[in-house]
């Protein structure tokens, strides 16, 4: 091909034209986000704010996720992977960006460095909530089920926990919510400068809806609707003396 | 004593040499931009300590924002010099070369690589030939009206300068080109190298390395709908990569 000769020899380097596997990649962390792990993220908030249906909803939804067909499949092809996928390129895109926030201090640049930051708590959070939840304590598979509702309210005890988890569900939210406006707006769906004003209102909505989710959910751990709640519930009683529900 | 203004200005002799400051104060005038201060400079090269000092140089041509040469980095920002105006500025007036382009001299710098990258998407309309093609199709008013705002850049840069994706590790192409395959794409005659454009900019560095910081659409002197013009291309290569393998 007749392409030009010129070399650059410093400097930034000129486009790759047609060459190299980095869109592929590139657009599939784009996509991941949103699937699966952004759709997780949703799955994850609402199973959790059936908490504040009380212990006993909280062990039933526990019970219904655990008891899906092939979990250890879905947990590692749905989630381990695609987030770790996700979380991976996104240290990699994030380290060879040069953030310039200092010297253009605007709205969308402001948004562009937060998308790095939220990111990276969001995943520092993820692996330790994983490590707590999922891997060491009461396993929640199957009678698991019954013990969830008073793991996670022992856990939001220690209050550097219960900030943690606060944290972390906003980056969390917010890391999404902006995801979703930088998908619509790289994927070519939402072109205009008028669409991507009401899709970005659109998404700040998200962002506070699934913090309030995330907040209301703690809320039902730790208020004082549920106190105390028992090890290990009975299996199929939906009522405990003592607590209204 | 006679109202002043101060430039700072960052000097190197050559790519290689140390950078360093120097200040220059001089006498207002009313409607004052950089480069005249620079003129003025050039006319009087002695700096604020009464050092004599070389004249500062730098790009410029048309002094009236249509011929993108004089893009420097002023109070931290890329702009054109020939309209920033003094009056508007923040005091000391700083002024340095773009940040992320091969150093020449001074503020000069070389912008080959927005000329390489245009070359790479072919953005061009494809009408030589051996004979007479006659007239061209007819274009529109409303797609004139569509195409005009991407036809007025400058290439001057200062979208790639402030683009936090647009660095030696990521090697991208920058708003400004991806514009111009928009405006070439749309093209009656143009279109005919679509396909091709597309297909560049999913190369390495290229469409995919937007972080969507918004900056360039910000810094823009022409007014160009870049992240407008980058989200639709976005689309169109997208489009053109599941042709590419769906269709063969």
């Amino acid at each position: 091909m007749a392409t030009a000769t010129t070399t650059i020899k410093r400097g930034v380097p000129p486009l790759q034209a047609g060459q190299g596997r980095s869109f592929f990649w590139r657009r599939l962390h784009s996509l991941s986000g949103i699937v699966p792990v952004g759709a997780f993220l949703l799955e994850h908030f609402v199973s959790n704010a059936f908490a504040t249906n009380g212990p006993f909803a909280y062990r039933d939804q526990v019970k219904f996720l655990t008891s899906l067909p092939f979990v250890p499949v879905l947990e590692i092809f749905g989630i381990y992977l695609p987030l770790l996928y996700h979380a991976l390129y996104g240290f990699y895109i994030w380290f060879r960006g040069q953030t310039n926030v200092n010297d253009y201090p605007w709205a969308g640049n402001f948004m562009y460095s937060a998308q790095r930051w939220t990111g990276a708590v969001a995943f520092i959070y993820i692996g330790w909530h994983t490590y707590t939840m999922r891997f060491t304590g009461t396993h929640l598979m199957g009678s698991g089920a019954q013990a969830a509702f008073n793991k996670v309210q022992v856990e939001m005890h220690n209050p550097w926990a219960l900030a943690f988890y606060i944290v972390g569900i906003t980056a969390a939210s917010w890391h999404f919510a902006y995801g979703l406006y930088l998908f619509a707006a790289k994927w070519g769906i939402t072109v205009s400068a008028k669409s991507r004003k009401y899709f970005g209102m659109a998404c700040t909505a998200i962002a506070v809806t699934l913090i309030a989710v995330g907040l209301a959910t703690i809320w039902a751990f730790v208020g004082p609707k549920w106190p105390n709640t028992p090890e290990k519930l009975p299996a199929e009683q939906t009522t405990l003396d003592g607590n209204r529900h | 004593m006679a109202k002043t203004v101060v430039l700072k200005i960052k000097r190197q002799v050559n790519p290689d040499a140390e950078p360093r400051w120097e200040e220059f104060e001089l006498t207002w005038k009313s409607g004052m931009n950089v480069i005249s201060a620079m003129m003025e400079i050039a006319a009087n090269p002695v700096t604020r300590s009464g050092q004599p000092t070389t004249p500062v140089a730098y790009d410029s041509n048309c002094l009236e924002e249509v011929c993108g040469s004089c893009a420097m980095l002023i109070n931290g920002k890329a702009r054109m010099a020939c309209s920033a105006l003094v009056d508007k500025l923040e005091q000391p007036v700083r002024v340095e070369p773009l940040s992320k382009f091969p150093l020449v001299r001074d503020l000069a710098v070389d912008r080959s690589v927005l000329f390489e990258n245009l070359k790479r998407v072919k953005a061009w309309v494809p009408v030589d030939g051996t004979y007479d093609l006659g007239s061209g199709p007819r274009v529109y008013p409303t797609e004139q009206e569509e195409a005009y705002p991407m036809s007025r850049c400058i290439s001057c840069c200062c979208c790639m300068e402030a683009c936090p994706q647009f660095n030696e590790s990521t090697g991208f192409v920058g708003a400004a080109t991806i514009a111009q395959v928009r405006l070439f794409n749309q093209h009656p005659t143009g279109k005919a190298l679509k396909h091709e454009r597309l297909q560049a900019l999913m190369g390495d560095g290229g469409i995919q390395e937007c972080g969507f910081a918004q900056n360039c659409v910000e810094v823009c002197p022409k007014d160009i709908p870049l992240t407008k013009a980058i989200s639709d291309t976005g689309r169109e290569v997208m489009k053109q990569a599941f042709k590419d393998f769906f269709r063969g």
